[in-house]
């Protein structure tokens, strides 16, 4: 995790203002953002030709990056019992630089191959998040299966591009959801069981997140957003400077329900908005417990506290008490009703998840 | 010319027999159904101090259930630390908290290998995060702690089949006892913490017969359900009331706040009886 969210260089005295000021009703956020504002970011598709679906996010910040779905028809081995739904597999993965591969079948993590350049932990974390979210419901897997024998393999190349200035898990999962938007896979032309053959024509593809005549897609992949509170207010999309003083840092993917399910169809509420699923939550281990920690005045010796010889007691008085104005790393966990009050603010209707989506709906998609 | 002689294998590669499994295991007459209460999780064997060499060090087994082909999760925690950090590290405020969570190769049904896999080092992360909220860091500056968890049998069901895709739940379960020996592990090497934390696992079933009303059961066993619809870990910290970590992973619809409320709640009930077995087990240490 540690090269991932590389430490903000901040001193004590920074982190406790910049705490303060966020702790503040409404908070003051260093980049003049309200609490549940995204950073404006810039997106486009269909930037890489060789690919099935791509995508690439620039968020204003100057972190970036793409990521590239590249599809490949795999036989379905047999011992699997020839369940429907056993065929999807999926290659997934981020990565600072290296692209790391991972290899999914049905709502089953398999294995992560490749090479890892640098952040070992981070990576994987983030790439077990992502497949997490993506495989939380049995749907994805669904649309990978071509025919008893055969399935699609989906390669998920996530490279992001610029020095990690921020804590990269929503702008990630943003250009990740972007390119399975745009992804398209060649039409089946075989029937049955045969080996399959596919149309060339690629103007004839279907999306394999189908959408409707007017490009609406019907259903779509998940997003996951990064949600951290600060004294009693809770923030989104937190900047690196932000996150280093967050009490708890919560990752929530958030899906979108459209096939009707038997259970608990809402009529009256699906017209007024989104159905929302909440797929995944994890916590992110805050950096702020591994900021240094100030020293108060009156056990400076600089500004005249008696210069003790002794310094152990000191040191676990000093440790003990909470003075207001100097900086503290957090210790112990958060409330159980500040964890559960983060995942209802994000998936609160017309909340942040809403306005994501919708945004990203203003995306057009080529392929 | 070929060789008679001798009688010779096949030429080419060979396909080991698949067999199918037998119709009365499908027939789910035989499946093991829970008969646990939905809040009373299973037995727990905790020792603290097995391991001499380590600083400090902590065993852990939980119960099978009733069928012999179940294993029950066995696993074995050392620390080392806290220790000084190599010259060439930068200067750290904190300890520095390493942690290292491997199946043995036998552990699962599937062979691992003896290189870490990225699920063994998600569990790590998962690992490091619910503990580094307990250990007050800033006491030993310049210095460092590992964290070696193995895990000597996973929990797991050998007949049931891998369609059944329990694996996934079972990660939870395994950083539930990871949690919770780690954590005694920590106490056993006298390093300091704000509080004892242990993990505790709660999921949304749905059994087989009753498809109308899916119940929330702590420590679930994948194998017993017909289907989890969610499920959580959580690491808690009792006396203050805290989560260190939280886990969540399932499908639930955004309406229904509630029931992912009373999930982690369980969650936590879940993780208090663990607790008290550390409790228990560190009392008879000094006692």
């Amino acid at each position: 995790m540690a090269s991932t969210t590389q430490h903000a260089l901040l001193s004590p005295a920074e982190l406790a203002y910049l705490h303060a000021s966020l702790s503040l009703t409404p908070p003051i956020r260093p980049d003049g953002r309200s609490a549940t504002q995204f950073r404006p970011l810039a997106a486009e598709t269909g930037i890489l030709p060789g690919t099935n679906g791509s995508a690439r996010i620039c968020f204003a910040d100057g972190t970036e990056a793409i990521v590239g779905v590249k599809a490949e028809v795999e036989r379905t081995r047999r011992g699997d019992g020839g369940r429907e739904d056993d065929g999807g597999e999926l290659g997934g993965g981020g990565g600072g630089g290296g692209g790391l591969g991972s290899r999914l079948e049905g709502d089953f993590v398999e294995g992560l191959e490749g090479d890892f350049v640098e952040g070992l932990e981070g990576t994987v974390f983030l790439g077990a998040m992502l497949a997490e979210a993506l495989l939380a419901s049995g749907e994805f897997a669904k649309k990978l299966w071509i025919n008893r024998r055969f399935h699609w393999k989906l390669y998920l190349d996530i490279l992001l591009i610029s020095p990690p200035l921020s804590y990269p898990l929503p702008l990630l999962s943003l250009t990740t959801h972007l390119a399975l938007l745009a992804t398209r896979l060649p039409r089946l032309k075989s029937e049955g069981d045969e080996d399959p053959f596919f149309d060339d024509d690629w103007a004839a593809a279907p999306y394999l997140y189908t959408r409707t005549k007017d490009g609406k897609a019907t259903s779509r992949p998940p997003v996951s957003l990064l949600v951290m509170a600060v004294g009693n207010n809770i923030i989104f999309d937190p900047s690196k400077e932000e996150l280093a003083v967050a009490d708890v840092a919560l990752a929530v993917s958030v899906g979108e329900e459209t096939t009707k399910t038997d259970e608990e169809v809402d009529e009256s509420s699906s017209s007024l908005g989104r159905n929302l699923r909440l797929l995944s939550v994890r916590t992110i281990d805050p950096p702020s417990r591994l900021t240094p920690p100030g020293v108060p005045n009156a056990t400076n010796s600089a500004y005249g506290a008696a210069a003790t010889t002794q310094k152990q007691p000191e040191a676990r008085a000093a440790e003990s008490e909470a003075v207001e104005g100097v900086w503290k790393a957090p210790r112990g966990g958060a409330k159980a009703l500040v964890m559960a009050a983060l995942v209802q603010k994000s998936l609160v209707r017309g909340g942040v998840a809403d306005e994501v989506l919708d945004a990203l709906d203003a995306v057009d998609l080529v392929a | 010319m070929t060789d008679r002689r001798r009688v010779n294998g096949p030429v080419g590669s060979t396909h080991p027999p698949v067999f199918e499994n037998e119709p009365e295991q499908e027939l789910g007459a035989s499946k093991c159904l829970r008969t646990r209460a939905p809040t009373v999780t299973r037995k727990m064997y905790l020792k603290t101090g097995v391991t001499p060499s380590a600083s400090g060090s902590a065993y852990l087994e939980i119960e099978t259930s009733g069928k012999g082909s179940v294993s029950g999760l066995k696993l074995s925690c050392t620390v080392h630390g806290p220790r000084s950090l190599p010259r060439s590290t930068p200067f750290s405020p904190h300890i520095i908290l390493s942690t290292h969570v491997k199946y043995a190769p036998f552990a699962t049904k599937q062979r691992r290998g003896y290189l870490r896999d990225p699920t063994e080092r998600d569990l790590g992360s998962h690992l490091e995060t619910a503990l580094r909220g307990a250990i007050i860091a800033d006491r030993w500056p310049k210095s460092g702690v590992d964290i070696i968890i193995s895990i000597v049998e996973g929990d797991q069901d050998r007949e049931a089949s891998k369609s059944q895709g329990g694996e996934a739940w079972d990660m939870m379960n395994a950083l539930s006892g990871c949690i919770t020996v780690a954590s005694a592990a920590l106490t056993d090497a006298g390093i300091d913490c704000v509080d004892t934390v242990a993990g505790g696992v709660a999921a949304l079933v749905r059994d087989e017969g009753d498809d109308t009303t899916p119940r929330i059961v702590i420590d679930p066993i994948p194998s017993e359900h017909e289907q989890i619809l969610a499920a959580c870990c959580v690491a808690y910290l009792p006396d203050r009331d805290e989560i260190t970590n939280l886990w969540f992973k399932g499908d639930l619809p955004a309406s229904d706040m509630e029931l992912y409320s009373q999930l982690v709640e369980k969650g936590i009930q879940a993780s208090r009886n663990s607790n008290e077995v550390i409790v228990s087990s560190l009392r008879e240490t000094v006692g």
